[in-house]
């Protein structure tokens, strides 16, 4: 992936990147997965239909929406539901829905409908097919769909500080892909190239879901207000993104795609040291850097959270961003400039302005950066096969490569082994509950690289180092999953955090958001230290006004009049 | 019913830790298992079959005494841990032949062959009572019946000619899948209350 000729700065090695702080304070940029879908799909002249709407007057019924490529068509399968209040949940344990949606691969026959009617509403307690590419749900905000049906019934347009302050009329939770729930396995699509990139069928269904609560909004204020309703100004409607909520079950996930996240990350440090090893900017790279960054102003004074976590690092990044905008009205454009501004970020701000910094950069550089989409999927699968050959003496210095700040750590003492990640019993959902007080040692999962890797380190302790690793591992299988990722970080170096994944101090928050971010989420707002919600797609084309213009910069809003 | 391949894979896997084999086995089973169904064989009924013989129970017992041919354990040798040990050590079985002694479920066996074959970029072959399967890690031509146990030879052949038409679903016989469903269950903790509250952080109402 690396190109000598672009790129003379090193990457930032992996000791700094995948740090939980850091990893806590990633932004999107041009490589995150909702930005590649939308250009791809403005560049191709994609088509959009919607050949079903047949929803009631209370907001019932069912609706599709057909994304037409140049080789598939995509289907979102939408069924809107006339939910109570009291069983309105953002748990994954909840059982009914305002929205459900399922993406179908190509464009549905009747009896598909009518199937995917029978189970997908059920959402995990249904079953769909080898024909359906995910399975998604989404709850109304309540307080924001309410005033803004009102306001369109009565022929007004809401109010845009509310729009503003909420971001969106339906929240999602679960957007369930590859193979869950009875759906395609990724590899019926991932040789294609529209969706190769990663989380492509799962980004396109938010997309297509975004276009359908408009819709529905704009039918069920008509329903009530008949003549005097009024269509939501095209303006207003795009500050509205589609809100997501995501408990901890991303977390597991980084942890168990160790090549994936290591090609998200390689693929954004790749791009950060192209741009860095740049001797000079032109004139216009500057100042479309300087106009972005004028730009997120209103984004991060739009980003609230109630939680005290957030709170400070929001405070952290108002102020880098004062200062980032007073560091670039000097010179940008000679002697290196982006590397002598993520050099002076280093000294001068904070992780959370460091890494908006260092997403900021990439904007002016889409031929050198856009490219590395394309390597960001797992193509390795035989990164799983265990190289037995292998001395014992290299994987000793491999453990100590990527786990040897963990070997210093006591791993009995209980700050350091306070929690596990388990599995419940009701719902399968992953959960992290403190060892020492509730029964769940017994059933803990593989989520603490960092311990085990100190345990097979200890454990290789009596084995000459000429053994080969077979030997080991045919006397030791308890080691074997370490062994593994050991060996997988030899090709995957950000594959790893570094860090104490079941410390008495984790935020698995830090986890959802580094996966987030790369899906191209922002206005993050922990709800808890292992719950967090997010904004997507605030600000991008619909449908009917997507083009190579409104595809990629749509993340950044217009700055006010 | 049809399963997607991934539903199979973290189904057999689950159902492995639950069994009480180590992770990293458990890995390999769920890789094997999806391996097999995508050739169109019983993967999930063989995983079934030896999961009920509780081989994890004393694991060293079942795998190999050492990599020199032949293989052997103190009893019956387990599929994964051998298979496993296959995998590891390829390079050992490129020249000659590999005896492997008295091996439960020689079916799961299979897929650690193929990892072997990629590995080496050859194709191997594995014969045992009724059966001769050859495979250069992607196509698996097999003759005959597989057993439910037996003494096992591994040798380098000529590649398959022709071999099963790869499989993108899964549909094990119910009974098996339950099975391997129920040794899943075991990996999962009760709920209790505390940790409904505490352990996955969403609020309980969505009501904002």
């Amino acid at each position: 992936m690396t190109d000598p000729a672009t790129a003379t700065i090193p990457h930032r090695a992996p000791d700094q990147v995948m740090r939980l702080s850091r990893l806590g304070s990633l932004h999107q940029c041009r490589l995150s997965f909702m930005r590649q879908l939308t250009r791809r799909m403005a560049a191709e002249g994609w088509t959009f239909s919607r050949p079903v709407f047949d929803i009631d007057g209370n907001g019932v019924g069912r609706a599709v929406y057909v994304a037409q490529g140049p080789r598939h068509a995509y289907s979102l399968v939408a069924f809107a539901h006339d939910l109570p209040d009291d069983l309105r949940s953002d748990r994954v344990i909840a059982e009914a829905w305002d929205a459900t949606f399922a993406l179908y691969d190509g464009i549905p026959t009747d009896e598909d409908l009518d199937r995917l009617e029978r189970n997908v509403p059920l959402q995990e307690a249904g079953r769909i097919a080898d024909s359906e590419l995910s399975l998604s749900r989404a709850n109304r905000s309540v307080r924001l769909w309410a005033h803004v049906v009102d306001n369109l019934a009565a022929g007004r347009q809401p109010d845009p500080a509310e729009i503003a302050m909420v971001g969106y009329l339906m929240r999602t939770t679960a957007v369930y892909g590859s193979g869950k729930f009875g759906a395609a396995d990724r590899d019926k699509i991932a040789n294609r190239p529209e969706m190769q990139a990663p989380f492509q069928a799962e980004m396109l269904s938010v997309w297509l879901t975004r276009t359908f609560v408009r819709d529905l909004i704009e039918h069920i204020a008509r329903s009530k207000g008949g003549d005097k309703a009024v269509a939501l100004d095209p303006a207003i409607a795009r500050l509205l993104g589609i809100g997501n909520s995501t408990g901890l079950g991303m977390a597991p996930f980084l942890l168990n795609h160790p090549v994936l996240f290591n090609n998200w990350i390689m693929a954004r440090e790749e791009a950060i040291a192209r741009v860095r090893s740049l001797p000079a900017a032109t004139t216009a790279e500057a100042e479309l850097f300087r106009e972005l960054l004028q730009r997120c102003q209103v984004l991060v004074d739009g980003w609230q959270s109630d939680h005290p976590v957030q709170q400070a690092k929001l405070k952290d990044l108002h102020r880098d961003l004062a200062r980032l905008t007073g560091q670039a009205e000097g010179d940008i454009t000679n002697n290196h400039p982006w590397d002598r501004l993520v050099a002076w970020s280093e000294t001068a701000l904070s992780e959370e302005g460091q890494e908006f910094l260092a997403s900021l950069i990439l904007e002016p550089y889409p031929d050198l950066v856009d490219g590395l989409g394309g390597c960001m999927a797992d193509s390795a699968p035989d990164a799983f096969r265990i190289d037995g050959a292998m001395t014992v003496k290299t994987l000793r210095d491999l453990l100590n490569q990527t786990y040897g700040w963990a070997f210093a750590l006591d791993w009995t003492s209980p700050e350091t082994i306070a929690r596990a990640w388990y599995t419940s019993e009701e719902k399968l959902e992953p959960r992290l509950g403190e060892r020492f007080e509730e029964p769940i040692g017994d059933y803990e999962q593989p989520l603490a690289p960092a311990r085990d890797a100190a345990a097979a380190h200890a454990a290789l302790a009596g084995w000459p180092d000429d053994t080969p690793v077979a030997e080991f591992l045919l006397r030791h299988p308890e080691h074997r999953h370490t062994v593994r990722r050991a060996q997988i970080a030899r090709i995957a170096p950000y594959g790893e955090i570094r860090d104490n994944t079941i410390a008495a101090d984790l935020l698995p928050i830090d986890m959802l958001r580094a996966k987030l971010s790369f899906f191209g989420a922002t206005r993050f707002d922990p709800r808890s230290d292992r719950w967090v919600r997010i904004t997507m797609y605030q600000g991008a084309p619909y449908p009917e006004d997507l083009s190579p213009e409104t595809a990629d910069l749509w993340v950044y809003p217009e700055a006010p009049s | 019913m049809s399963f997607s391949l991934n539903e199979v894979e973290v189904t057999a896997r689950k159902a492995a830790r639950g069994a009480g084999y180590p992770w990293g086995l458990a890995e390999e089973a769920g890789r094997a298992t999806r391996w097999l169904c995508a050739q169109g064989l019983p993967g999930c009924e063989s995983l079934a079959a030896l999961l009920d013989a509780d081989l994890a129970a004393a694991l060293q017992d079942h795998m190999p005494g050492g990599l020199e041919s032949p293989w052997r354990g103190r009893a019956e040798l387990c599929p994964l841990g051998t298979g496993a040990a296959l995998s590891d050590s390829a390079a050992r079985v490129s020249g000659g032949t590999l005896d492997i002694a008295d091996v439960a479920q020689p079916m799961l066996f299979l897929p650690f062959v193929a990892a072997a074959a990629r590995r080496l970029e050859t194709a191997l072959s594995l014969a045992g009572p009724g059966f001769t399967a050859v495979t250069d890690g992607t196509t698996l031509s097999l003759a005959g019946t597989i057993p439910e146990a037996g003494t096992l030879t591994l040798r380098p052949a000529a590649m398959p000619h022709t071999g099963n038409q790869e499989q993108t679903r899964a549909a094990p016989d119910s009974r098996a899948w339950q099975t391997l469903n129920r040794f899943a269950h075991r990996t999962y903790a009760p709920a209790t209350e505390e940790s409904r509250l505490m352990g996955a952080g969403a609020g309980l109402s969505d009501n904002d």
